[in-house]
Parts: C-alpha cells; sequence; structure tokens
C-alpha cells in the first residue's frame, strides 16, 4: 500500500512531504518516544505518534521511514513543517486517536517487524 | 568555590515528600555541605520566596527556578535571577497548563511559610505537561532573564533526549543536567566530547535525604544567577569545576578529606590512588602536614554521631569513606598527631559489588588547585603499572596562574590527558 492509499484509509491529510506520497509502507511503528522510534523502527515504516516536534522528522530521514502520522488532529509545529517539505517526509494529520489508526492500518496488512 | 544543588524540589510538587518544606530543606542542604541550592517545583513557583527567606536565614544562598513540562513532555529547568522573574514565568506557565489537581492520584501540593505552616493547596495539574512547546519553553525562561537547563538528560522518562531522541541543535539551552544514576565522566563523553555543553550534577531531590546526593562545583565570587551565567559560559574567570555523587564517588569523599586537610592549615597534602584490580585491591591515601589530631579528636570524627549533618563541617568524610571501604571488604584508618599531619588510609577489594566507583578526579583536582594556588597539592593514580602524577609545584615553577582562565584550561587538560591515558590499556578500554 503506497502512503496517499493509506492516508485516505485513516481519514488523514497529507500536510506535507506530498511529493514522496507515492512511496510503499512496508511495516508500522508507533511510539512516542523518539530514543525508542530510532532504536526499533525499520526503513519503510510508517510511524503513528503523538509528538509534532522538528525532531520527528530527523528520526525519519534517520531512519528512512515512509511517513508520519500524527494522530488526534494534531497539526506539526511550524518549522517541523518546514522541514519536512525540504527533507521530503511526508506527514499525515489525522483525527482518528492512535489506536484507531493502527486498528486500520493492521487491517490493511501492514505490520509490525522486529527491529534489524 | 561553591558546591551547588540545583535541582530541588518541595512539597508543592505533587511527587515530593510532605516534609520537603522550606526550613527542613535548607536544613539538609547546610547538613550536605551545600553553598547554594536552586528551588524547582513542577511548572509552579509558589514556593520559591519561602525557601528564599528560610535560607537567608541559615545564610544559604537559593535561586529561585521551576521546572516546567513541556508540550513534548521534556522537563526543562528555568533558574531565574529574582523572585520576580520566577513569579512573571509561573503566570505565563499557568496560562498553558490544562486540568486541576486530584491529590488521591497525584499527591498533595502544599504552599508554606518558611515556618512549615500550611497556607494552602495549589489546584493547578501541576503533574501534568504545559501546552508550550520545547522551543516556547526555553524562549519563554529567557524573556525573563533566566537560565534554561535540560533536566536528567540521561532519563528516558521526561529527558529531552529520550522524548526527542536527541538535543534539537538549534535550541539555545544554557546547560543540560545529569541526575545520579550518571556518571560525569561518562556523561562528558556522551553529551559534551568537545566540552560544546557544560553539564551539571544535581539531586533532583522530592525528598530531604536525597539533597545535596548530586552536586556542580563553580568557582563564582557568589551565588547568584549572573555568577551561575558566567560560570556556565566560562566567563569572567567564573568556571564549572566539576560534579559528582559527594555520598557515593570516592574522589568527592578524598575531596572532602583534603578540604579537611586544608582547614587544619595544611601547606601541602598528597593524595595516592593504587588500582591493583589484579589483586583485587584498592587503596587511596590522603596524607597532610596540617596540625594533626590527638586521639580523641580522631575518635571523635570517626564517630558517625558526631558527624549528623549539620556538623558536617567538622568532617563527615570520614566516616562515610569509612563506611564506604568497609561496605568493599576494606577498612580505614586515619593515622594522626598533634603537630604532624594526619594520614589517612582507605582500603577496598578493587572488584567488590559494592565498591563505591571512583567518580571524577578532574572535579577533585580541579577544585583543589584552583581553590588554593597557594598550597601545594600532589596527586598520584596508579593503575596495574601505569601512573599519573601531577604536582601543584610543576604549575608554579612553569609560572602557571591556576586562578586564570589559561590556567584552569592548560590545568583540566592536564587532568583529562592523564586520567584517561590511566584507561586505555592493551587490550584496548577499560573500565575501573
Amino acid at each position: 500500500m503506497n502512503i496517499a492509499d493509506a492516508a485516505k484509509r485513516i481519514d488523514g491529510t497529507i500536510v506535507a512531504g506530498i511529493g514522496a506520497a507515492e512511496g510503499e509502507i512496508q511495516g508500522g511503528y508507533a511510539s512516542d518516544l523518539l530514543s525508542d522510534v530510532m532504536a526499533n523502527s525499520r526503513e519503510g515504516d510508517i510511524w503513528v505518534t503523538m509528538q509534532k516536534h522538528v525532531n520527528i522528522v530527523a528520526v525519519a530521514q534517520l531512519n528512512s521511514l515512509a511517513a508520519i502520522v500524527l494522530v488526534n488532529g494534531r497539526a506539526p509545529e511550524p518549522d517541523t513543517l518546514a522541514r519536512a517539505e525540504e527533507m521530503a517526509v511526508p506527514i499525515i494529520s489525522t483525527p482518528l486517536q492512535a489506536f484507531d489508526v493502527i486498528g486500520i492500518l493492521y487491517g490493511l496488512n501492514i505490520r509490525g517487524r522486529r527491529p534489524v | 568555590m561553591f558546591m551547588v544543588d540545583t535541582h530541588i524540589h518541595t512539597c508543592l510538587s505533587p511527587c515530593a515528600e510532605l516534609d520537603m518544606h522550606p526550613a527542613a530543606l535548607i536544613d539538609a542542604a547546610v547538613g550536605a555541605g551545600l553553598d547554594s541550592i536552586a528551588v524547582c517545583d513542577h511548572n509552579s513557583a509558589e514556593n520559591a520566596g519561602a525557601v528564599q527567606r528560610a535560607g537567608r536565614a541559615a545564610g544559604l544562598a537559593v535561586i529561585p527556578g521551576m521546572e516546567i513540562t513541556s508540550a513534548e513532555e521534556v522537563h526543562i529547568l528555568g533558574l531565574l535571577p529574582n523572585l520576580e522573574s520566577a513569579l512573571a514565568l509561573q503566570a505565563k506557565v499557568y496560562r498553558s497548563l490544562p486540568g486541576r489537581n486530584d491529590e488521591n492520584t497525584f499527591g498533595m501540593q502544599v504552599v508554606v511559610n518558611e515556618f512549615a505552616e500550611v497556607l494552602g493547596f495549589n489546584e493547578h495539574l501541576l503533574a501534568g505537561a504545559t501546552t508550550l512547546s520545547l522551543e516556547a519553553v526555553v524562549a519563554a525562561i529567557h524573556s525573563v532573564d533566566g537560565l534554561a537547563v535540560a533536566s536528567h538528560v540521561d532519563r528516558e522518562g521526561f529527558g529531552i533526549i529520550g522524548q526527542l531522541g536527541f538535543i534539537p541543535p538549534e535550541l539555545p539551552l544554557d546547560a543540560i543536567e545529569i541526575s545520579r544514576r550518571m556518571p560525569l565522566t561518562r556523561a562528558r563523553e556522551t553529551y559534551a566530547p568537545g566540552g560544546e555543553r557544560s553539564i551539571l550534577c544535581a539531586s533532583d531531590a522530592h525528598d530531604p535525604k536525597d539533597i545535596g546526593t548530586a552536586a556542580t562545583y563553580m568557582l563564582m565570587e557568589q551565588a547568584t544567577l549572573q555568577e551561575l551565567r558566567w560560570a556556565l559560559a566560562g566567563e569572567g574567570g567564573r568556571t564549572i569545576l566539576g560534579g559528582g555523587r559527594p555520598m557515593e564517588d570516592l574522589a568527592l569523599h578524598i575531596l572532602d578529606i583534603a578540604q579537611n586537610s586544608l582547614e587544619a592549615g595544611a601547606a601541602t597534602i598528597e593524595i595516592r590512588i593504587w588500582e591493583d584490580p589484579a589483586e583485587d585491591r584498592m587503596t587511596i591515601e590522603v596524607r597532610d602536614n596540617g596540625r594533626g589530631m590527638d586521639p580523641e579528636t580522631v575518635k571523635k570524627v570517626m564517630d558517625p554521631f558526631f558527624t549528623t549533618r549539620t556538623t558536617r563541617k567538622v568532617g563527615m568524610g570520614l566516616p562515610l569513606l569509612a563506611a564506604a571501604a568497609k561496605a568493599a571488604g576494606g577498612e580505614l584508618t586515619v593515622d594522626s598527631k598533634p603537630g604532624s599531619g594526619t594520614l589517612v588510609r582507605a582500603t577496598f577489594q578493587h572488584g567488590h559489588l559494592d565498591r563505591a566507583p571512583l567518580g571524577d578526579i578532574e572535579t577533585t583536582l580541579m577544585v583543589l588547585l584552583a581553590g588554593q594556588p597557594d598550597r601545594n597539592i600532589y596527586f598520584r593514580h596508579r593503575i596495574d603499572d601505569l601512573e599519573f602524577e601531577l604536582d601543584s609545584r610543576d604549575f608554579q615553577t612553569a609560572d602557571i596562574d591556576l586562578s586564570s582562565p589559561i590556567g584552569l584550561a592548560i590545568l583540566r587538560e592536564a587532568i583529562r590527558k592523564g586520567e584517561s591515558g590511566l584507561r586505555v590499556f592493551k587490550y584496548g578500554r577499560r573500565t575501573v
């Protein structure tokens, strides 16, 4: 499944990095501790989080994540948005809460994977 | 030289003990030998004034502060120039702090005066997070001329690195703080290998017994925020000499004993550390040519009862070091005669599970040499067949003024080189 399709299924809006929204999602990860995401997420993961600080873009970039999903209707901070555009990291904002987002993505056969 | 604990909560913080009222807290701070403290409750400064007044009565400088929780759930200390700034910052924080406290869930938030009388209960959800971003919190602190310090960066929960993966490079922090869990030596390697950040060691005390269990040693003229600002920036001859855990790190026990020697009028102090892991032995010696003690005084300073917190100045160090040696299968002996100086020797089983860590020798030497340029201080640290020697007389001979910024930098470099040289071994790095 590609990022744009997944965004629709979770009622999300792609607020940044739309140019990279054709990318394929290979797995999923959910956490609000960025140190944990750095340690345990994998390339191609769609990452579900509450955090909207600019550091999320760097973490996504570092681990080559497919996209970031901000739940509960949270919008990225302005510098997060700017950095995500610059780095072409897709950010999806959705009104749904994390539990539902992850449930829907799971139903689309997106799975968590063991860290490398 | 000032020994400062920059992170102490009061009974206003819902997670702190109720006996953390200003007078008790100041008592404990004085007992721990601290010269100054900063009082930092979660998202509030309502007890700061009372602690300041209690401190004034005891001759202890109190810097008002606040530990603000950002929207990312990162804890940031704001250390502030005065009470007015603290209250201005508090107003800003309260406007961005949703929710009301539930005492049964989070604990009581007691507003008190310096006489331990309860004035009321704070109703804000102080345990909660503000809606202010990290950048906004730092900006708010700076807007009232405060210093912004990232709290306990070594902790996953509420620490900036745990929450955000790394310290945002653009964030204008004035310092980072490490908790009691992390030795300063490791913190330097991890967070400031090129000396790019100032590191504060602080207790984050929630209980009176925790006060002073971590502290920073600063070269300043007096304990004010402006002086602290200069020390963090290394300006005007002010500097951070080091830090650590005075009740635990052997290096700080050594410092404490050497300071007793200074008080005994010693012109020369010799510190020797032998580490012999192969023989499972470690010996620490502090020898001075001070006035010495008669047997009765020796007995007194060895008596833990005599050295309750309020009488630390008489030498809380010896019973503590004796306990540390005993716990590690060793012992402490004191050899002293009036007029012929004192020799303190502590032995340990090097690999004993309960052997306290050596801690940061750099702090010990920086405090002693920079603080007492007129005394002779000789230091030798030997591990197996490797040795590091430092003699303050060599600096005098080379005409290096240890109270000048350049002198301090040369001294620091010499200690770092010498100590790290001991840790490089034929099998690679080793930990001692």
